[in-house]
């Protein structure tokens, strides 16, 4: 990629001498109050390399978008820095940042062709006429809508409208790829195909892109690191597997979903390893080397719906990280069965595999025993 | 983006791979008719079953149209072609009333003049009432505060027609009015501008105060359509505000332009309220004209100079319609 890089970067003012060159994106210290006082978000501090996809996840109105449209410029900070390769740019305008943002509703020209389209940062930036149409067909090429290039807009489907937009912002040579939920129109069988498609182009071009979403299979499927925020704030940063296996917070443990959720107080403690023990006698073992808790500390530990098994067989003679449940529901879903249980009065979710749906259907009000084992739960930062 | 190397074109061949099951996804999606035509066809059989509803419906607007606006054309135009009697005209077939007009050089003047200030008056009105439009669409925030501000623009269109035309003439540009007043004041003149009064400066700027809401009402409403996060991404692809404005609000506000242009055209070139009450009988126009051939009971001649009139108008308004595809972008 490096050599494509150099070879066009003479025509847009935005080009990038090469991916791979650079520190990288730093947030630091990010925070922006919205007239009124609404703390939209709140010191986030976050760097993310060159070629790195990065997904900031979190519900509607816990300030990803926003934390995305200062890094474009399109809000200014309240307090912080946004520093692309050892530059600040805090103080530039949109026009003239390395970035370049995918809107959430591709927000492309209606009256222009979709070659014009393509072409329009490229013009904004002097390219000259031959230069500018050899690179948008190019970039056209790539997504696949080279025979569409002219055609509006309002002649193309919602998935071309999109790989449009994405042609329009890549023809610039961006550093960073900032991404609006940019599947979110896109109905659900497409967006499967999208996710592979963009991430694809994402790996081929070396480039930064920082995608924002609040699904969680998205996320988990795309990045190469997730940044989970809640209420203006950061909650994890790590990798999509430690985030769908180690929540640290209980936050993301419920946002992230399919987490049983235990909240009880430590019972014994024995070097790393204790015991939390709830209200409903459950009694869960955690390793967790680096916590405080001493006996009688409230705790809350998580264990994830699909590491939850079925049956007498796994539970430990001494009733420990096991529970008996009433099954209240049993949902089929196709490649796998999801059980809502009560033990108690908690709710608790196990999935298991499709297989043993014959089994467990119209089984509503039966008791049964479950387990899990140690190595799956994971103690939460509450 | 050209791959060179081997393993880049494997990657472009996956990609390839991945955007032809995109497509296929999306026609199972939408599940389009494989022609075109094919759709066309089912929507015309629909259209020939549904016949009577349509001539149903349509019957009120043609019923009107014709009563109030095809009637009086084909009368005005058939007294043109009669010959006038002392008392009104004969049923007598004659071209003269046109073979006249032709050789009244007042006509032509009046024509040319009333032409010029309705080309000052739609370029005015655009020039003042596309910030206002502007800055209704795009700059106010919230919906409440867009229509609370656009029934305050309209707030002076409330009071009548007359009162704001008479408005123009002693109390605003008389030689004791405001304007004079005000050039006093500000030791501009020392002595009142006679100028300003009864003028064709007067009646031009009138003119603009009183048709200037026909101009920002479609371009507000055009305006307003204007994807914001369009301008957004046209900031962040490079455009700074003049370029912004240019490539894109512009093209997409060019259907108001035309419509407010339209309206401004026809009011301003047929227009003699304004011009005989700001003007106070020193300023003629092609509608003065008329007015003064009817009240002379010249029907045959100032029918003619009307149908003259309806001619240009409708060679302006086909002009200006070519500026932007109505159709397409309505």
């Amino acid at each position: 990629m490096a050599d494509q890089g150099s070879s066009h970067s003479e025509g847009a003012a935005t080009a990038a001498p090469s991916p791979t060159q650079g520190t990288g994106l730093d947030l630091v210290g990010l925070t922006k109050v919205f007239p009124g006082g609404t703390v939209a978000v709140d010191d986030v501090n976050l760097h993310v390399d060159h070629g790195e996809y990065v997904v900031l996840l979190g519900p509607s109105g816990c300030g990803k978008t926003t934390t995305l449209r200062m890094i474009g410029g399109h809000e200014y900070p309240t307090e912080g820095d946004i520093v692309l390769d050892g530059q600040s740019l805090v103080d530039l305008p949109p026009h003239k940042r390395p970035t370049t943002t995918v809107f959430q509703h591709f927000a492309l020209f209606p009256h222009k062709t979709t070659l014009a389209n393509v072409e329009f940062g490229l013009k904004m930036h002097g390219v000259s006429k031959d230069e500018r149409r050899r690179l948008a067909f190019e970039a056209l090429e790539m997504v696949g809508l080279a025979p569409l290039a002219d055609r509006k807009p309002r002649a193309l489907s919602g998935g071309q409208q999109q790989r449009v937009a994405l042609a329009r912002v890549l023809v610039t040579k961006p550093k960073a790829l900032l991404l609006d939920e940019p599947l979110g129109d896109l109905d659900r069988l497409l967006q499967l195909r999208m996710r592979v498609e963009l991430r694809n182009l994402q790996r081929q071009l070396g480039l930064m892109f920082i995608h924002v979403t609040h699904n969680q299979e998205e996320a988990l499927s795309m990045a190469d690191r997730i940044v989970v925020m809640n209420e203006a704030r950061i909650q994890q940063v790590a990798d999509p597997l430690t985030i769908a296996t180690k929540p640290a917070t209980e936050l993301v443990a419920r946002f992230m979903g399919d987490n049983n959720i235990i909240r009880g107080k430590v019972a014994e403690r024995e070097g790393d390893r204790m015991v939390v023990e709830d209200e409903q006698r459950v009694r869960v073992s955690v390793v967790a080397p680096e916590s405080s808790h001493g006996v009688g500390d409230e705790a809350m530990v998580a264990v994830r719906a699909a590491a939850v098994e079925v049956g007498a067989n796994g539970a430990a003679p001494d009733g420990l990280n096991s529970a008996e449940c009433e099954i209240v529901f049993v949902e089929f879903l196709g490649d796998l069965v999801k059980l809502h249980l009560l033990t108690g009065g908690e709710r608790m979710l196990a999935k298991v595999s499709a297989e043993q749906y014959p089994t467990l259907r119209g089984r509503e009000g039966e008791r049964i025993q479950i387990s899990w084992k140690e190595q799956d739960v994971q103690l939460l930062d509450t | 983006m050209s791959s060179s190397s081997t393993p880049e074109r494997a990657g472009d061949e996956a990609t390839r791979v991945a955007l032809d099951e995109v497509e296929e996804v999306e026609a199972i999606l939408e599940q389009k008719p494989p022609k075109v035509e094919q759709a066309l066809g089912q929507s015309d059989s629909r259209g020939r079953g549904g016949g009577w509803t349509t001539a149903a419906l349509a019957a009120p607007g043609f019923l009107w149209l014709g009563f109030y606006l095809l009637a009086p054309l084909v009368v005005i135009i058939l007294v043109s072609f009669w010959t006038r009697t002392d008392s009104g005209f004969d049923k007598v077939w004659t071209t003269s009333n046109y073979g006249d007009l032709f050789h009244d050089s007042t006509y032509w003047h009046n024509m040319l003049t009333t032409f010029e200030t309705s080309l000052i008056a739609v370029a005015a009105c655009l020039l003042f009432g596309f910030p206002v439009a502007y800055f209704l669409a795009l700059k106010v925030e919230k919906l409440q505060y867009q229509i609370a501000l656009f029934i305050v623009a309209l707030a002076p269109f409330w009071t009548s027609f007359l009162t704001r035309a008479i408005a123009w003439t002693f109390p605003l540009m008389g030689r004791e009015g405001a304007l004079n007043q005000l050039l006093i004041k500000l030791h501009i003149v020392s002595h009142p501008v006679d100028a300003f009064g009864f003028s064709t400066l007067s009646v031009r700027l009138a003119m603009v105060q009183l048709y200037v809401l026909f101009m920002i009402t479609p371009l507000f409403f055009s305006l307003a359509q204007v994807d914001r996060s369009a301008l957004e991404a046209a900031r962040d692809l490079g455009g700074n505000w003049w370029r912004t404005f240019r490539e894109v609000i512009l093209p997409q506000t060019m259907p108001g332009i035309v419509i407010g242009s339209i309206f401004i055209f026809v009011l301003t070139m047929g227009d003699y309220g304004t011009v005989q009450t700001v003007g106070g009988g020193n300023i003629t126009s092609v509608g003065t004209l008329i007015y003064s051939k009817i009240t002379a009971i010249q029907y045959p001649q100032g029918a003619a100079s009307a149908v003259l009139l309806v001619i240009v108008l409708t060679i302006g308004v086909w002009v200006i319609t070519r500026f932007a595809n109505l159709r397409e972008e309505l």
